[in-house]
């Protein structure tokens, strides 16, 4: 009883906001957003910072667009803040605010998600590629049709993204990755059908845990995960699949509903500034693109060829709209009949 | 014959001891890595006390925590009322469309959570109503009163009559006699039903991502969130904390209850 | 025996208003949104556009959705039936034993499970990996030469379901087996049956609602669940849980996710109204 009245109290206290105190209602992927940088921030302006937190751009889209529009700034990858754009949710940034934008890699600005920078900020980068245990596999594997050989049936990780398979089978076929439409995908499903029936484990949050326990030899994962292994166990080899990898950037933006613009674009200016992008990479080792932070970075920080991979035919997601629904349903058909 | 029943019951405390420790498999695991010197929690490395340092200084974690402590507490509360009051009356009294009531109260227990968060979202944003602790607190009470009911009601099920019209012919009133005769009664269902309730709450991740607001962030979702970087140890170092804390609990209860010598 | 009772009346009905309450708001509310989305058109968000179609529903009947549907409930029945197999005998033994220890039992039981479910489940993944404890305990044993593949097989998602209802299997039948009265058992046995019988003319019988009870609250959100098929399992088959889920986030079509939990509700709905009804006159 005395456990209830305290909660009823507590729910009152908590209900009452205090009118006029600054703050940003920020809506990032969990563990992407260091405290050190959120404390440093809150220490600098007063801006308190309300950090919540989702697992994946869908979980992000749909609570955004179920009710909760008001969010402050969120952090999409490059074919969500797409899809967003094209859908009249992002508020437009005000470059005036913004003049630490210069420290960003020339690489990294008028990418195809956003040609005139006018929606959103990079964040960090990151790539979809091979990881090999090479303790245990001695061949040489450069390319997606490597990976997916019968000898390696059952050893096998992989990211439980339909999308991304769909594009690594287009990719194996000498497609590119984002034309998806009913044709593309039919010359695909053959394909999808035969790699599934070699793969031991689907898993997009933590596919490290299957090649660290050793129940898998290989796979295709994040660059953050294979950067992980990395410094984990050098065993662990990265390379960017050579019919072509998919490069992701997720990015800084705002909502339209957002009711702290100017707090927003102060924080997107703060995290520009490169001792504080610097202190993101040293958490979460996905490549900067912040060429002034690169600057600062350690030498071992550097040479973690999952952060920062050489060469390879990389490219970006567009966002596919509708076609998603079908890429849904042919990869759950396939994974179903098997 | 005494021999053949001892012979039984040995058998079941046997079945039961082994239940214990399939339960506590992955629980003695998970104790065990939290003085795993490693921080990804997946490979031995080494003994450590650090994690349990760590929690204590993880604000948001700590914090997190009480969240959920406080969103368990009210929900519990909240369905053992609901759910008791309402497995008594429907079995006490005819209701008119009583079959239709009780589905209603199972539907949030078949219900995939997505679907109940995403209603939930879009019903309190039509009502203009904010999201925080008491957005989370009613979706949970709502899976939660199921469990609770279907207990009581089971309890209920094989009650003598005899008990209620007992104290009636006594003199107490209706009110009286539920008070004192039948909810004692019904302790053990409400007490089954208070566990269920409180264990489904600790745990809920998916309606609560959508009814939450970053002031009330349970422990689940802040715990899923670090799968990508890892599972930290300082998570399996709060675990035990929780374990060791319940344990003693029961064990000082054990204490409290035994009758003087 | 229940609803036999004398007609509500209205002090009755307002002492249930507050259940009602909340059902109307928190449970109608609700389902009346999804049932609507379920026959509206998406657009390439994922929201829903109101446009009234069929379509979601004849996806619904589509072979590939009716196969998963089935495996869904093929999954929860083994759980179910192995849940009650393992938790009858533990929840009975707990409800004959002196009141002190009666609770404690109860409470290490469910003590586990206050724990992170993830955490929970990456500590099973800890034990039954290639190089994990259960292998090394088994070689170590000489029971086997090499590590044999525990995780990611039916047996591991086997061993995860159960682990994860089986308290909700027993706290139930404990609630049902406390109140027998055990002189009813022991004249059974002075009457001569052996205990066989005994199990089956009485004990079962009477723990029945406490059976009922925890079949349903075992059985029904299984058919729904799917982290742990994933999670234990390498995600390589999908159940009707992902589906459902998928169609809000990655496959962007809410209408369609909305339409088969409205089919999935309405099939619950019929089957528990069914079970219901009154059973013809026994004991």
């Amino acid at each position: 009883m005395r456990l209830l009245v305290r909660a009823v109290l507590l729910l009152g206290v908590l209900a009452c906001r205090l009118p006029g105190r600054d703050e940003l209602n920020l809506f990032a992927w969990s563990e992407y957003v260091p405290q050190k940088v959120i404390d440093g921030f809150t220490k600098e302006t007063g801006i308190e910072v309300n950090y919540e937190t989702f697992a994946s751009n869908e979980e992000m889209i749909s609570k955004l667009v179920a009710g909760r529009g008001d969010y402050d700034l969120i952090q999409p990858s490059d074919y969500a803040a797409e899809a967003l754009i094209r859908a009249n949710l992002l508020a437009p940034l005000d470059p005036a605010l913004l003049p630490n934008r210069r420290n960003l890699d020339p690489a990294f600005r008028h990418l195809p998600h956003d040609p005139a920078d006018r929606y959103t900020v990079p964040y960090m980068s990151g790539t979809v590629g091979i990881v090999v245990n090479s303790a245990v596999v001695h061949d040489p594997v450069a390319g997606y049709a490597d990976v997916f050989q019968p000898r390696y049936a059952g050893r096998i990780v992989v990211l439980n993204d339909n999308r991304e398979m769909v594009s690594w089978a287009l990719a194996s076929l000498g497609l590119p990755p984002n034309e998806i439409t009913p044709a593309t995908l039919e010359r695909a499903r053959p394909v999808i059908a035969r790699w599934v029936r070699l793969v031991k484990v689907f898993d997009s949050d933590s596919p490290k845990t299957a090649l660290l326990n050793g129940d898998v030899d290989l796979g295709v994962v994040w660059s953050g995960e294979a950067a992980i292994l990395w410094k984990q166990d050098r065993k662990f080899h990265y390379v960017l699949p050579k019919e072509g990898a998919h490069e992701f950037v997720d990015v800084l933006a705002i909502p339209v509903g957002s009711t702290h613009q100017a707090a927003a674009h102060r924080f997107i200016d703060y995290v520009l500034r490169p001792e504080v992008s610097k202190l993101i990479s040293d958490e979460f080792p996905y490549t900067n693109p912040n060429a002034g932070a690169r600057k600062l970075l350690a030498p071992d920080q550097l040479a973690n060829p999952a952060s920062y991979p050489a060469g390879g035919k990389l490219e970006t997601f567009r966002d596919i709209g509708r076609m998603a629904s079908d890429v849904d349903r042919l990869v759950t058909d396939v994974k179903s009949s098997q | 014959m005494p021999s053949r029943a001892n012979l039984l019951d040995r058998c079941l405390g046997a079945w039961t001891a082994a239940v214990l420790v399939f339960l506590y498999a992955p629980i003695a695991v998970l104790v065990a890595y939290s003085f795993n010197a490693s921080r990804l929690n997946i490979l031995w490395e080494g003994f450590t006390l650090r994690w349990y340092a760590a929690v204590w200084h993880d604000a948001p974690l700590v914090r997190a925590t009480e969240n959920s402590l406080v969103v368990a507490g009210a929900v519990t509360a909240l369905s053992v009322g609901l759910g008791t009051t309402g497995a008594w009356l429907l079995y006490r009294y005819r209701f008119r469309g009583a079959a239709a009531i009780r589905t209603l109260v199972a539907i949030p227990m078949v219900m995939p959570e997505i679907l109940m968060g995403v209603s939930l979202l879009v019903f309190f944003t039509l009502a203009r109503f904010p999201l925080g602790f008491a957005t989370v607190i009613i979706g949970h009470v709502t899976f939660c009163i199921p469990f609770v009911l279907s207990a009581v009601q089971a309890r209920l099920e094989g009650m003598d009559p005899a008990l209620e019209e007992a104290a009636l012919d006594l003199g107490a009133t209706p009110l009286r006699a539920f008070w004192h005769v039948i909810l004692p009664f019904l302790a053990p269902a409400i007490a089954a039903g208070a566990l269920m309730a409180a264990t489904l709450s600790l745990d809920e991740l998916i309606v609560t991502f959508f009814t939450t607001s970053s002031a009330s962030t349970t422990l689940p979702i802040r715990i899923f969130g670090m799968a990508k970087v890892g599972l930290n140890p300082m998570l399996n170092a709060l675990s035990a904390v929780f374990i060791a804390t319940a344990v003693l609990f029961q064990v000082l209860i054990g204490r409290i209850r035994r009758p003087a010598p | 025996m229940s609803g036999t009772g004398p007609r509500a009346g209205s002090l009755a009905w307002l002492l249930l208003l507050p259940l009602l309450a909340w059902l109307a708001v928190f449970v109608i509310a609700p389902a009346a949104i999804l049932f609507v989305y379920a026959f509206c058109e998406h657009d390439e968000l994922g929201r829903v556009v109101y446009r009234f179609t069929f379509d979601n529903f004849h996806r619904v009947g589509e072979r590939v959705y009716l196969t998963i549907f089935i495996r869904s409930v093929g999954y929860a029945a083994v759980t179910t039936a192995l849940c009650l197999a393992a938790g009858f005998p533990a929840a009975w033994y707990i409800a004959r034993r002196p009141a002190a220890l009666r609770h404690r039992l109860l409470l290490l039981v469910m003590i586990p499970f206050w724990t992170s479910f993830l955490i929970r489940t990456y500590a099973w993944m800890t034990i039954l990996k290639q190089d994990g404890l259960l292998n090394s305990l088994l070689e170590s044993t000489g029971f086997t030469r090499h590590p044999i593949e525990l995780l990611y097989t039916p047996g591991a998602v086997t061993i995860g379901l159960v682990y994860a209802y089986l308290p909700f299997m027993i706290l139930p039948i404990y609630a049902s087996a406390e109140k027998l009265d055990a002189s009813l058992v022991e004249a059974a046995h002075d009457l001569g049956a052996g205990p066989l019988r005994v199990f089956a003319a009485v004990i079962i019988p009477l723990t029945w609602p406490g059976i009922a009870a925890g079949t349903l609250l075992v059985f029904v959100p299984a058919i729904g669940m799917f982290a742990i098929t994933d999670l234990m399992g390498g995600a390589r088959i999908p159940l009707i849980g992902n589906v459902i889920q998928n169609q809000f986030f990655q496959a962007r079509d809410w209408p369609f996710g909305a339409a088969l939990g409205v089919v999935f509700l309405l099939l619950f709905a019929a089957a528990y109204v069914l079970l219901q009804r009154p059973k013809p006159a026994a004991a």
